[in-house]
């Protein structure tokens, strides 16, 4: 609306709302509570909010089903409206932006142009690298270069969910579309990877809220992950690890153990593989997750988890050409193999002797009867 | 020590000097000791892990009160710990050790351990008696080479991974980590794991089956051998461990 | 010839990636459009060789928006070819988890993906709070926060908002475009509310997360649910999560009848010129749901199954999913081949080969005489198709069901419009909103009907008895279908040797938004948006409106 843009704080903003200074301290603490700061940082975070603009933040979809998005907006602390309203500046969504059309790509253009280094590129979704890039356009440009284009000025590049951390569904055998995860194309800006199909409301804009805050990226993993959502799996922190440790397992759906809430390994639970934040955090402002719920762990946030073989399997088939079978499978067949093996070595060994035995008798009693 | 030869049987010598046996203190104690707790960390670890694999038999009554699969962790991880000492133990001996602590390498650069090789394979086959070694033959020690020191690393280094997956800023993650984005992910990790865990049942029927058969053929106390230290040989016997030095 | 034409890439506030090119006549009228879906992830070619029991969560993530039901369709079609009959517990479970989608999905739809169609943000900093609560009373008197000082504060808000001078979602659109109707008031009225269901759709979804574990994408199960009841352990769907359920529908309640409704039907009322645009193929369909038996029982649906042809409410054909002879997709305008020639298949013999032949991007515009799109183009015994809300609405309500016919009667009273004011752009939009209303009552009666059954001591969720592949039947093929937000859903599998052999998904939103087929009949989006009139071609708020009435999901529609 405004032609000059001057600088709005988020303290401005949370201000004009009819916060309170007080309250706007409390909401400070609040949230340095919800990122896992102790209190000394409570001054940093009102200062960061006193003094900064909102941060632009341009949100693109590539391959993905937009369920980032959907579990984005779930978040309950802090509440989304804060956050796409108050605290960043969303100014690029195709999922929410009420521009369309050429309109819409406007703005995408003039935020690299105006805020070169200076805004956030969260992607959802990841890009074809296929056949030129056919498998997604936008305004018929291909995603990829879209990609490139967004993230050349970007200050920092946020991968939403295990499709842009890591390439997810479509990138699962036969990967048809040759979809490519973000880090692998974005390799001269920092990327933050939030894997989760999709990551946890909190955690998505937990990050965020650092980033503000902090003014800089939270700590990072080797997978590029903040280790502040990613540090711990989700068996380290699972309330049914008693029964783990105890014995205690899920042996069929339903079962008895199921009503007792035992341990779901049996099952094909993922838990002890995976980095996630759900079995402390939980889905949906605490009300559950997964494992809370009966069903195993998919393993949603790591690597390649669909290309693991069944859900419901412990283990899988082992990756070998031509093999369909597990490692039990394999080694019972290899052990008996070794067994048959020795034993036909054993006993040819004994035939092959005892004849020997009678001949040398046969040639030691010849020359008796000679003589 | 290696070396000194003695006579076992002065009534033998006498009687029957051509089957004059001789005895030769092949084994020094740090590989018995290393080849016995090795054997015994390997089942150990062998029957936790198909235990953590595929727990059975849930015990009744409350979680608190048991500590099945946390105890056979637990078992598995000591035994893997001490596995994996008395294994850079033995490593360390490789080269402070006689020259038949060395005798297991593939020495594949020299012709006559190819050669060995070559022989050895062929007496097995033939089901024939053949030369005698006082260290490894080549091919023995190219199965252990093999059979224990690389699905030993490969264990380990697996092992240590999904060890270390619980505390992933640790040392052991900073040493081993890079195996799981190796090997595809967590879950590949385990499934490898457990893939190897079965290479050593192999390798335990075939070592055990030949160290009993080349005992029975050459006559050379194998089977003691890996007590007393001590293997035996006839004079005329010659030793072809000729390519170690 | 003057005619024009244009391009609206992205189409945004919808799901996934399309594109909307546009043939306008002298008079600025639409004649021409086509529909263009520029994505394609390859699901069907990703699922084959997998085990079956594990499709539902690949399909799931075919959509994150209307997440739930892919896996609900593709359980449901794992189950038929395996003969599987899940316990009566996991029945009702499944349809309060299809409710809870619809609600939430209706909701979010209206608020904030089709509001700003209709809702001037910027007209809203004119209005007058007082004015605005007066309003807000009398469309809903059953709402309490409707008072000045709540609306002083969301206008003092949007005003700062809009003064930071960072208009964020809301900057470059058709702010003031002649198409804008609401006075100051409404439209404050709107934002209060685009806010409010903003903050309460996380709440309604805590359903799924209770009983699948987390929203989006909840867990389901081949042979039942995974959450176990046990009303005495404090592990299980016990006392409490119940209770939180009935507490999460009444709230839903409120919101639905106090809020959207009364909100639907006022903005409505500003615009019914909107009855007559929009109209589309008049052909709908409904496959029908939320069984009172079990799936395999239509007789026993609440949301009946049919076809309405050329807009002949008077007689409901009946849709046979597996009648090789009905449903099939054709690919003449898609980006696809056919290996074995066919030139349209049955879901079960269904192919599924890229073959891209469009422009090489970055590209200008598209050929409504080649393939133009990803998505196939799914016909019923050679017609198209609308399917969704109104469809459903349509077909209950010539099926003669009453539920349909209370809510339909009663809000064309409201309006003053006649039933054939339902074929439009509108209509579809109300359609939605009544729909809703009918989902809400449902979601109370399926509810009850959970602790009925639970009082009878049943409290079983799965059937275990097929679990295992190794019992499988060498071969089997099912069809698993359902109503999903934006319509009729499908999930065609063949299993074969305890792997996917095929597996098929037609998706609402490729009914909808298809193109055309060789005969060159158009899909849903395409004929609707013919003869709409554009005020300014540059500022496409028309076709957005009637686009948005459908509610699109790309995603879903190619897969
Ligand atoms: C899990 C079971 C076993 C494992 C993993 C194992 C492993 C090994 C290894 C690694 C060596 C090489 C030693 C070195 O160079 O340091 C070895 C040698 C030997 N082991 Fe075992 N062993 C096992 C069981 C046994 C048993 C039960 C016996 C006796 C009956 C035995 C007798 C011997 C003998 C005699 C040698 C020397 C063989 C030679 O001269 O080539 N082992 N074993
Ligand atoms: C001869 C050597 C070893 C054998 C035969 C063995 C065997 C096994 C087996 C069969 C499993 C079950 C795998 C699965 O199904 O997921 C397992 C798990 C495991 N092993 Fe070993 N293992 C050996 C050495 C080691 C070593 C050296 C370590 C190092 C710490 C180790 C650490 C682990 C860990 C961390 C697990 C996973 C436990 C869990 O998931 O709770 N193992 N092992
Ligand atoms: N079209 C579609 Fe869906 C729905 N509703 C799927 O079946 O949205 Ni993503
Ligand atoms: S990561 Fe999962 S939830 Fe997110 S867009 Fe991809 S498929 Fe959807
Ligand atoms: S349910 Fe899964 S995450 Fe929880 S303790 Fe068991 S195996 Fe671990
Ligand atoms: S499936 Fe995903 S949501 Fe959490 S419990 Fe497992 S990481
Ligand atoms: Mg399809």
């Amino acid at each position: 609306m405004t032609d000059s843009p001057k600088i709005i704080t988020t303290y401005d903003v949370l201000k004009q709302h009819g916060v309170s200074r007080r309250s706007f301290i409390k909401f400070c603490s609040m949230t340095a509570a919800a990122l896992g700061l102790d209190y000394t940082m409570v001054p940093k975070i009102v200062e960061a909010m006193e003094t900064k603009q909102r941060i632009p933040v341009l949100w693109l979809h590539g391959l993905e089903c937009t369920c980032c998005s959907e579990s984005f907006i779930r978040s309950s602390h802090p509440l989304v409206q804060d956050v796409i309203f108050n605290m960043i500046s969303l100014d690029y969504d195709e999922t929410l932006q009420a521009a369309a059309g050429h309109q819409a790509e406007e703005i995408r253009k003039k935020i690299i142009k105006e805020y070169p280094g200076q805004y956030i590129l969260a992607v959802e979704g990841n890009a074809p690298t296929k056949d030129g890039g056919v498998y997604c356009t936008i305004a018929g440009e291909s995603f990829v270069d879209i990609l490139e284009e967004t993230a050349e000025h970007a200050y920092a590049v946020v991968a939403w969910g295990s499709c842009a951390s890591n390439g997810c569904v479509q990138a699962a055998a036969p990967n048809p579309t040759g979809a490519q995860p973000v880090h692998e194309l974005i390799t001269n800006k920092p990327v933050i990877n939030v894997p989760g199909c999709p990551p946890i409301a909190e955690v998505m804009t937990g990050v965020l809220t650092y980033i503000l805050t902090f003014g800089k990226l939270p700590e990072l993993d080797r997978f590029k992950r903040p280790t502040m959502f990613y540090g711990q799996r989700i068996h380290d922190k699972c309330y049914r690890r008693s029964f783990f440790d105890a014995g205690q397992f899920v042996e069929q759906w339903d079962d008895d153990g199921a009503r007792k809430g035992w341990c779901l390994y049996k099952m094909g639970c993922r838990g002890p593989m995976t980095y996630n934040s759900c079995s402390t955090i939980k889905w949906n402002n605490g009300v559950s997750f997964p494992i809370g719920s009966g069903h195993g762990c998919l393993g949603c946030s790591e690597d390649n988890f669909w290309d693991n073989g069944s859900f419901y399997n412990r283990l899988s088939s082992v990756p070998l050409p031509g093999v369909e079978s597990t490692p039990e499978e394999i080694g019972k067949i290899a052990a008996v193999a070794a067994g048959v093996g020795v034993g036909a070595h054993a006993v040819s060994h004994i035939i092959s002797k005892t004849i020997k035995n009678a001949k040398e008798k046969k040639a030691e009693s010849k020359p008796e009867e000679k003589e | 020590m290696g070396d000194v030869v003695q006579p076992i049987n002065p009534e033998n010598v006498k009687g029957n000097p051509h089957e004059y046996f001789r005895r030769k203190y092949v084994w020094s104690w740090p590989i018995r000791i290393f080849h016995w707790v090795n054997a015994a960390a390997i089942i150990s670890l062998f029957f936790t892990g198909l235990y953590i694999s595929q727990p059975q038999l849930a015990p009744a009554g409350e979680a608190y009160n048991n500590f099945v699969m946390a105890n056979v962790r637990m078992i598995h991880f000591a035994s893997a710990f001490i596995f994996v000492i008395n294994f850079f133990w033995r490593m360390y001996w490789f080269w402070m050790g006689s020259k038949y602590a060395r005798s297991g390498f593939p020495f594949f650069w020299k012709k006559s351990w190819w050669q060995d090789l070559f022989r050895q394979v062929m007496d097995y086959i033939k089901l024939e008696k053949g030369h005698i070694h006082m260290g490894h033959n080549a091919l023995g020690g190219l199965a252990y080479t093999f059979g224990v020191i690389g699905l030993g690393w490969l264990q380990i280094l697996t092992g240590m991974a999904m060890y270390s997956e619980s505390n992933p800023k640790g040392i052991i993650a900073s040493l081993t980590g890079w195996v799981i984005p190796l090997s595809g992910g967590s879950f590949q990790v385990h499934m490898w794991h457990h893939l190897f865990a079965w290479g050593f049942i192999v390798f335990s029927i075939i070592h055990i089956y030949i160290v009993i058969y080349d005992g029975q053929v050459y006559k050379n106390g194998l089977v003691t051998s890996m007590v007393s230290g001590v293997k035996f040989y006839q004079e005329g016997d010659i030793d072809r461990d000729d390519w170690l030095k | 010839m003057g005619t024009k034409r244009i391009v609206v890439d992205p189409v945004t506030r919808i799901e996934g990636h399309l594109r909307i090119e546009a043939i306008l006549n002298d008079k600025g009228v639409i004649n021409d459009a086509i529909s263009s879906g520029t994505m394609w992830r390859g699901l069907e070619v990703i699922l084959e060789g997998r085990d079956p029991r594990d499709a539902w969560a690949f399909c799931e993530r075919i959509c994150g928006v209307c997440t739930t039901v892919h896996a609900l369709a593709s359980v449901r079609c794992v189950e038929d070819a395996l003969q599987i009959k899940i316990p009566k517990n996991a029945e009702i479970i499944r349809n309060i988890m299809f409710l809870t989608q619809f609600v939430q999905d209706h909701v979010i739809h209206f608020y904030h993906l089709h509001a700003l169609d209709w809702v001037d943000i910027v007209s809203a900093l004119s209005a007058d709070p007082k004015a605005t609560a007066t309003l807000a009373q009398s469309v809903s008197p059953g709402k309490h926060n409707a008072t000045p000082g709540y609306f002083y504060d969301i206008k003092n808000t949007l005003k700062k908002f809009v003064d930071s001078g960072q208009l964020g979602l809301f900057q470059n659109a058709y702010w003031g475009h002649p198409a804008y109707k609401l006075p100051a008031e409404a439209n404050l009225m709107a934002v209060a509310h685009y806010l409010e269901a903003l903050k309460w759709q996380k709440e309604i979804i805590k359903i799924h997360t209770i009983f699948g574990g987390k929203n989006p994408h909840p867990n389901y199960l081949v042979g039942g649910m995974a959450c176990t009841i046990d009303l005495n352990s404090d592990n299980a769907i016990n006392m409490e999560r119940l209770n939180m359920v009935k507490d999460l529908i009444d709230n839903a309640f409120d919101i639905v009848e106090n809020m959207y409704i009364p909100d639907l039907l006022a903005i409505a009322s500003f615009y019914p010129e909107w009855t007559k645009y929009g109209e589309g193929l008049g052909n709908f369909m409904s496959y029908g749901d939320i069984p009172q038996t079990n799936i395999y029982d239509k007789s026993s649906y609440k949301i009946p199954a049919g076809i309405i042809l050329n807009k002949n409410l008077s007689e409901v054909h009946e849709v046979d999913q597996r009648d090789t002879g009905q449903i099939q997709e054709e690919i003449s305008h898609s980006w696809y081949e056919y290996p074995s020639g066919a030139d349209s298949l049955h879901p079960w013999e269904g192919e599924t080969k890229p073959k891209y032949t469009g422009p090489k991007p970055p590209y200008k515009n598209l050929d409504e005489n080649n393939a133009y799109t990803w998505l196939k183009a799914p016909r019923w015994k050679g017609h198209a198709m609308e399917v969704g809300p109104l469809a459903r609405m349509l077909v209950g309500y010539a099926s003669g069901d009453d539920d349909f016919k209370e809510v339909v009667n009663a809000a064309l009273g409201k309006l003053k419009l006649p039933a054939t004011a339902l074929f439009s752009t509108l209509g579809r939009t109300a359609a939605r909103g009544l729909e809703t209303q009918l989902c809400i009552h449902w979601l109370k009666q399926e509810y009850n009907r959970l602790i009925d059954n639970l009082k009878l001591g049943d409290t079983r969720v799965a059937d275990t008895t097929m679990w295992e592949p190794k019992d499988w039947p060498k071969e089997a093929k099912g069809v698993g279908h359902t109503e999903a937000p934006r319509g009729a859903l499908g999930h065609w599998i063949k299993i074969k040797d305890e792997k996917i052999d095929k597996y098929q998904i037609v998706v609402p939103s490729t009914w909808n938004a298809s193109p055309k087929d060789a005969k060159g009949q158009p899909g849903a989006y395409e004929a609707a948006l013919k003869g709409t009139p554009m005020a300014d071609p540059d500022q496409p708020v028309e076709i957005l409106r009637t686009i948005h009435s459908f509610d699109p999901c790309l995603a879903c529609a190619t897969h």
